[in-house]
Parts: C-alpha cells; sequence; structure tokens
C-alpha cells in the first residue's frame, strides 16, 4: 500500500513526463517481465528492464540431481522450446560419454525439432496479432496450431513436453502410419501459413508492424542477438547451418536461411512465416529419408548414465528463438557438478532497449513480441528489490536457508 | 407527465435490448472466428457476478468522483436510449430531443473518462488523453452530419418529426436525397469510434493499456460502466436506424409511427446497423494507433459530413 502513494507522488512531480510501470504483470505479456517506461505523451524516451520474477533456480537444483532426472527437469525450463533444451543437453552428455545414436535416432530428434520449431513460431504469431488486437487472426493462427500438438500426442504421447530424447536415442519410433499423417498434416500447414503470410502483409496489419522497433545490422552485431531476431536485421547465422548437430548435415540441402535486411518488426515477423516453409521442407525430405535401424541402446538408460565419466561439454543448438548454449559438467557417477544454460531471449533482451526508444505507447506490446521473449528460460539468481532499485545476488546458501525455513 | 413515465417504463426495456445487442454482438464475433462463443445471455451473467462483488476503490483515487462517475455513466446513456425508445413506442417527442440524445450520449463517454482519470493510475491517464483525442476526431463529423439531417428534414431537431418525414416521403432518409447519404455513411463510420470498437478501440487497448480508463474499475462499478457502453452503443445504433434508414417507411403510405411492428423493424434494423459497423469491422481489422485514427476521421468522415451539409444547403 506504502507503494501505491509513492507512485502517485511521481506522477504528479513528473507531470510531463509519466512513469508507466509495464509488467510484471500486463495482458499484453505471456510471461512476467518489468520494463519501467517513461513516455512523453505517446513517445516512449527511457526504458528500464527488471528481471527476475520467474526465477525458479533450476541450475541449482541439477546439480543435486542424477542425469536422467536433470534430463526431465530441464524438459521443464521452457513449455514451448522443451526438445530444444533436452537436445541441447544430451548433446553435451552423448559427447561426454562417447556415445553416439543411431541415424534414425537423430532423424526422429530432428523431426520433433522442426514440428517444434513450427509450434512455437506459430504461437509467437498468433500472440503478435494479438497484440496489434487482431483477434480473429490469432484465433485462426492457435486453431492451425492445434494440428501440430495433436501430431506431437501421437507421436510422443504428450503435447508440450514431449520426453522424446534420452541417452542415446529417442524414445518414440515412428509407425508409417504416423509419417503419412504428418505429411497430410503439412500440406493443411503450408495452405494455412500462406494464407497468415498474406494476411501479415495486409494493409491493416503492416500500418502497425512496418518499420517499428527497428534493430539495424551494426546494432544487431554489437549487442550480439540471436535467431530470428539477428536474421531480421541481416544477420545470417543459423546454427543448424554452421555448426550442424543432429541430421542437419545430412539435411543441409533441404533448407536456406532466411534473412531480411529491415530490421523492424515486420522483417523479424517475415523470417519467422518463412522459417515455417523452410521447416516444412525438412520434415519431408526426413520422412523421405528416414533410415532404418534401432532408435535407442539396447542398454538400460541407468547403466549407460553411469557409464558417463567425468567431463565437460559445450553443446549448442538452434532453438526456435535463437542460439540455445549449453554448458555441462559431470562428476563421473551419474550426477552434475556444474550446469549453466544461456538462452536465447537472455541474448535478445538486451536488444530490447534500442528497439523501444522513440517508439509510441501502443508500439510497446508488439515489439516486445517481435523478439519472441521466453522469460521463463532466461531467469537467474539476480534479485532486484523494486523499493529501493538495489540488485543482489542471492547465494545457493542463502536460498536454502529461504527453504528450509518454510 | 405522461412523457416521465413513458420514459421511466422503457428503462428496464432499454437495459434488457441492450444487454441482449451485446450478447448477440459477442455470439456472431466468436462465431465468425470459428469459436463457439458465449450464450446470448452472457452480458446478463456477467451483471449479476460483476454487482456481487466487492467494491474495490484505489487508494490513489479521489473516491467521490470515481464512485459517482459509473452511476451516472449508466444513468445517462440510459436515458439517451430511453428517449429513442419511447419516441418509436408512445411517440412520444420534444424540440430538440435529437441534439439530447446526442449530447446525453457524449455526456456518458465524458463521465467514464472523468471518473476513470480518477483513480489515478497512470494507464487511466493515458486512456484519458486516447479518449480525448478520439472524441474530437469523430464527435464532430457525427454533429456535423446530425446538424446536415436537421436541415435536410423538414428542417426539424425532433425525432418525431424526422420520423414522420421519412413515412410521407415513403423513402429512408438516407436514401432520400445525395446529401443525407454522405450524412448517413459519415454518421455509419464514426459509430464504431462511438461504440469504442476494434479498430478505434484505442482508448481501452487492453494489450497496450490494459483498458485504459476502465483499469480500476471492478465490481459493481465496472457493471455499471458496462450497462454504460451497452446502453450508448444501442442507443447510437437505434438512432442510425430511426434517423437516417426508417425502414417501415418503405413499406406503407404513411407508415404507422407507434406500432409494435415498426418498433421491430427499427430494431431489426438497428442490429443490422450493429453487426456491419461494429461487429464486422472488429472481427476483420486490427487496432490502429492514435495517429492513424485520428487521420482518418478527419479524412474520410468529416469531408463527407461537410460535403453533405454544403449539398443540402445548395437544396440536394
Amino acid at each position: 500500500m506504502v507503494v501505491e502513494r509513492n507512485v502517485e507522488k511521481e506522477v504528479e512531480v513528473e507531470y510531463a513526463r509519466l512513469r508507466i510501470p509495464f509488467g510484471p504483470v500486463h495482458p499484453a505479456l505471456k510471461e512476467p517481465v518489468s520494463l519501467r517506461v517513461s513516455v512523453r505523451g505517446e513517445e516512449v524516451i527511457d526504458v528500464d528492464m527488471v528481471l527476475g520474477h520467474v526465477h525458479r533456480g533450476i541450475e541449482a537444483l541439477a546439480e543435486g540431481r542424477n542425469l536422467i532426472q536433470t534430463l526431465y527437469l530441464i524438459e521443464r525450463i521452457c513449455g514451448i522450446c522443451s526438445h530444444s533444451h533436452t537436445t541441447c543437453f544430451i548433446q553435451a552428455l552423448e559427447e561426454i560419454g562417447g556415445i553416439a545414436p543411431s541415424e534414425r535416432a537423430l532423424y526422429l530428434r530432428t523431426l520433433i525439432f522442426e514440428m517444434e520449431r513450427i509450434h512455437s513460431h506459430l504461437l509467437l504469431l498468433g500472440v503478435m496479432a494479438y497484440e496489434i488486437g487482431f483477434d480473429t487472426l490469432f484465433m485462426f493462427i492457435w486453431h492451425v496450431r492445434e494440428k501440430i500438438l495433436d501430431l506431437f500426442e501421437k507421436i510422443t504421447g504428450n503435447r508440450i513436453h514431449h520426453a522424446m530424447n534420452t541417452i542415446g536415442g529417442v524414445r518414440w519410433n515412428l509407425t508409417p502410419q504416423i509419417a503419412s499423417e504428418i505429411n497430410s498434416c503439412m500440406k493443411e500447414m503450408e495452405k494455412a501459413v500462406k494464407y497468415v503470410r498474406d494476411i501479415f502483409t495486409d494493409g491493416t496489419v503492416e500500418k502497425r508492424i512496418c518499420g517499428l522497433g527497428v534493430l539495424d545490422y551494426s546494432e544487431a552485431l554489437k549487442l550480439c542477438v540471436v535467431g530470428p531476431t539477428a536474421r531480421g536485421s541481416g544477420v545470417d547465422i543459423d546454427v543448424r547451418r554452421d555448426h550442424p548437430y543432429a541430421a542437419y548435415n545430412d539435411l543441409k540441402g533441404n533448407f536456406s536461411v532466411i534473412t531480411r535486411r529491415d530490421g523492424d518488426v515486420h522483417a523479424r515477423i517475415e523470417v519467422r512465416v518463412l522459417e515455417i516453409f523452410e521447416s516444412i521442407n525438412i520434415i519431408r525430405a526426413i520422412l523421405e529419408k528416414l533410415p532404418e535401424g534401432p532408435i535407442r541402446p539396447e542398454e538400460n538408460v541407468l547403466r549407460l548414465m553411469r557409464r558417463i565419466p567425468e567431463g565437460e561439454a559445450v553443446s549448442l543448438v538452434e532453438a526456435p528463438r535463437g542460439e540455445l548454449f549449453y554448458f555441462v559438467k559431470t562428476d563421473g557417477k551419474g550426477g552434475l557438478r556444474r550446469l549453466k544454460v544461456r538462452t536465447p531471449t537472455f541474448s535478445n533482451l538486451i536488444g530490447l532497449k534500442s528497439m523501444l526508444l522513440g517508439c509510441e505507447i501502443a508500439d510497446i506490446p508488439v515489439i516486445v513480441a517481435s523478439i519472441d521473449p521466453c522469460l521463463s528460460c532466461t531467469n537467474r539468481v539476480t534479485i532486484v528489490d523494486q523499493r529501493s532499485g538495489e540488485s543482489k545476488v542471492v547465494s545457493l546458501d542463502a536460498l536454502r536457508r529461504v527453504v528450509r525455513e518454510k | 407527465m405522461n412523457a416521465a413515465i413513458a420514459l421511466i417504463i422503457s428503462f428496464p426495456a432499454v437495459l434488457l435490448i441492450s444487454l441482449l445487442f451485446e450478447g448477440i454482438d459477442r455470439k456472431l464475433h466468436a462465431r465468425m472466428q470459428k469459436r463457439i462463443g458465449p450464450p446470448v445471455i452472457q452480458p446478463f451473467y456477467d451483471l449479476i457476478k460483476l454487482f456481487n462483488k466487492g467494491r474495490v476503490i484505489p487508494l490513489t483515487a479521489s473516491v467521490r468522483v470515481f464512485e459517482i462517475m459509473p452511476m451516472i455513466a449508466a444513468a445517462v446513456s440510459l436515458l439517451g436510449a430511453s428517449i429513442l425508445l419511447s419516441g418509436i413506442l408512445f411517440g412520444l417527442s420534444m424540440i430538440g430531443d435529437l441534439i439530447v440524445v446526442m449530447y446525453l450520449l457524449a455526456m456518458s463517454s465524458i463521465a467514464l473518462m472523468v471518473g476513470g482519470s480518477a483513480s489515478g493510475n497512470p494507464y487511466s491517464a493515458i486512456g484519458f488523453s486516447r479518449k480525448m483525442s478520439m472524441m474530437i476526431a469523430y464527435e464532430v463529423p457525427m454533429f456535423i452530419a446530425v446538424i446536415s439531417v436537421a436541415f435536410g428534414s423538414t428542417p426539424s431537431l425532433a425525432i418525431d418529426r424526422i420520423i414522420k418525414f421519412q413515412a410521407n416521403l415513403g423513402l429512408p432518409l438516407a436514401a432520400s436525397r445525395p446529401s443525407m447519404s454522405l450524412a448517413a455513411a459519415a454518421f455509419l463510420l464514426c459509430m464504431p469510434a462511438a461504440s469504442s470498437a476494434i479498430p478505434f478501440d484505442i482508448p481501452e487497448a487492453k494489450t497496450e493499456i490494459i483498458y485504459g480508463l476502465l483499469v480500476e474499475y471492478c465490481g459493481p462499478y465496472l457493471a455499471l460502466a458496462k450497462i454504460a457502453k451497452a446502453a450508448s452503443n444501442f442507443a447510437l445504433t437505434l438512432l442510425a436506424s430511426i434517423v437516417f434508414l426508417y425502414i417501415p417507411s418503405l413499406l406503407w403510405e404513411n407508415a404507422p409511427l407507434n406500432s409494435g411492428i415498426s418498433l421491430s423493424l427499427c430494431l431489426t434494423t438497428a442490429l443490422l446497423i450493429m453487426f456491419t459497423t461494429m461487429t464486422v469491422p472488429r472481427t476483420i481489422l486490427a487496432r490502429l494507433k492514435i495517429g492513424q485514427a485520428l487521420k482518418f476521421y478527419w479524412m474520410v468522415p468529416l469531408t463527407l459530413s461537410l460535403s453533405s451539409i454544403i449539398l443540402s444547403a445548395a437544396g440536394l
């Protein structure tokens, strides 16, 4: 209650500069982030960002568990790109343990990966439509997205947390019947996404997204943004092509990296729409080329886990939002000594400030959504005291103390 | 005395019909989006629930203004709609009631603006400034269109005179002369903004400023604000239907004024007008920015209404 009084005073004193709290709870945000925006009239003149509302201490949790438990834990880092996280983690483990998954397993991993990219991009396009007040398009896109989720359920038994990866392979095989279902779904998907692309180039939508939140090429390079945010600014990077993993080495000829020069919201959206088409191409190629063979080692997964020696590895994948980085250090007894996750949103959030300055209030949600922020992935151990404005880093011991007190 | 009783009788009727209109709007909107949508009487459920909720008044609000304004808004917009409805039902009218209705509808928006900005929330402040700009954008062409109508019919500012004029003419006003068609077009183009539906829901854009003026309202106050909005939307559509598109005039020579049939015809027209000017735009368009909306209103409806007045002065 005291805090609210303070807010009132600020508003009264800074009459020309209104400070509005954008978040942590705001209908435009899927997840909590707090942007403190100073505006003059409708124009944004300053932005300050506060993170840390959904920190869950996953890295510390992982260090107290064995590798298989960690695999299911890190799947829950993100509800949208869960397969990217497990793939990235499992790649590091396989690197340390010297385990080579079969060709078929790699292809199936890639298949789920690309389906996840389609579902994640569709989710974002829907959110984008919602931010600009186009509810019908939002409903349509999420209706299309349901089909992909149904496919996930058919293949792996789960819509969101697929639990597809295991050490040395994947857990579910693909039957010919499901393969044909995927094929027909891709046909529908292609048609629907073409329609969506047409709507996003429609006048009423373009008015809201063109020339907004510009992040030019040099700025994008300087801030090290990744994924579609970087590609929308003309930075030609893609882990799938630059450091191929899973089956992407074989599939190099089946996709191209989409880049756009403009660096505005429209460019970032266009990159995502076109990437969906590329993903459809990759999925078709996978279904064509899918080699026969076992999908995982015969050996029990717990025994495999115990065989992984002490060591460390770095792993990279191209998650739907950009480059996802894992540093894994095992202790040789089936556990972890250190796990470090750097999510793409963490890199992209830095670019947000330069995109937001000078825009209108109406553009804030559109620009924030255009980098596709996934904040639950991003939040780390820094706690910011909102009242005094101090930040402090909470140590593991302090966290343990808090937990024990409860 | 009679007039007062008629008005009081039509109050609950207006409440009922305007909420039904809102329900139909929501249902049609949902069907066009491939959703099942809420039942048509969902607005009633909403109101019952809201009225049973507790009152929360923010510490930063100036309490009296914050509490009273939704009541004023609901009362004046219900009154505006009842004047129109009792005008058709009982043939009641007085000199200048066209202006009174327009004034009451603007008053309801202003009351919500004042109440919302009394909450002390920065989002309400932004909502206030946006609503202000929007009102300047749409009220001007709307009033000019109404004035053009007043000149173009008898000339008169009494609604029953305008209705009788159309009945004698055997044509709806919008089809009678080019100047009137232009006025009708300007008026209808202003309707989405007046009802703050997408693409012109800028003052209460939920993804931008969290419903702007309404952000701090909850419980009974929000219910009153919702009534105010539903009733003023209904009043606008009804006004457009009886002033510009009085369909009964097509069917009979000297159509009867205060019969059930002409009332139901007027309501059907009002429903169609609501569908075309509020439901369809909010389904097929994205929200505009305030500058774009202002530009549109000063470019198109204002030009239309001004040319309508010039034509009407020239006797066309």
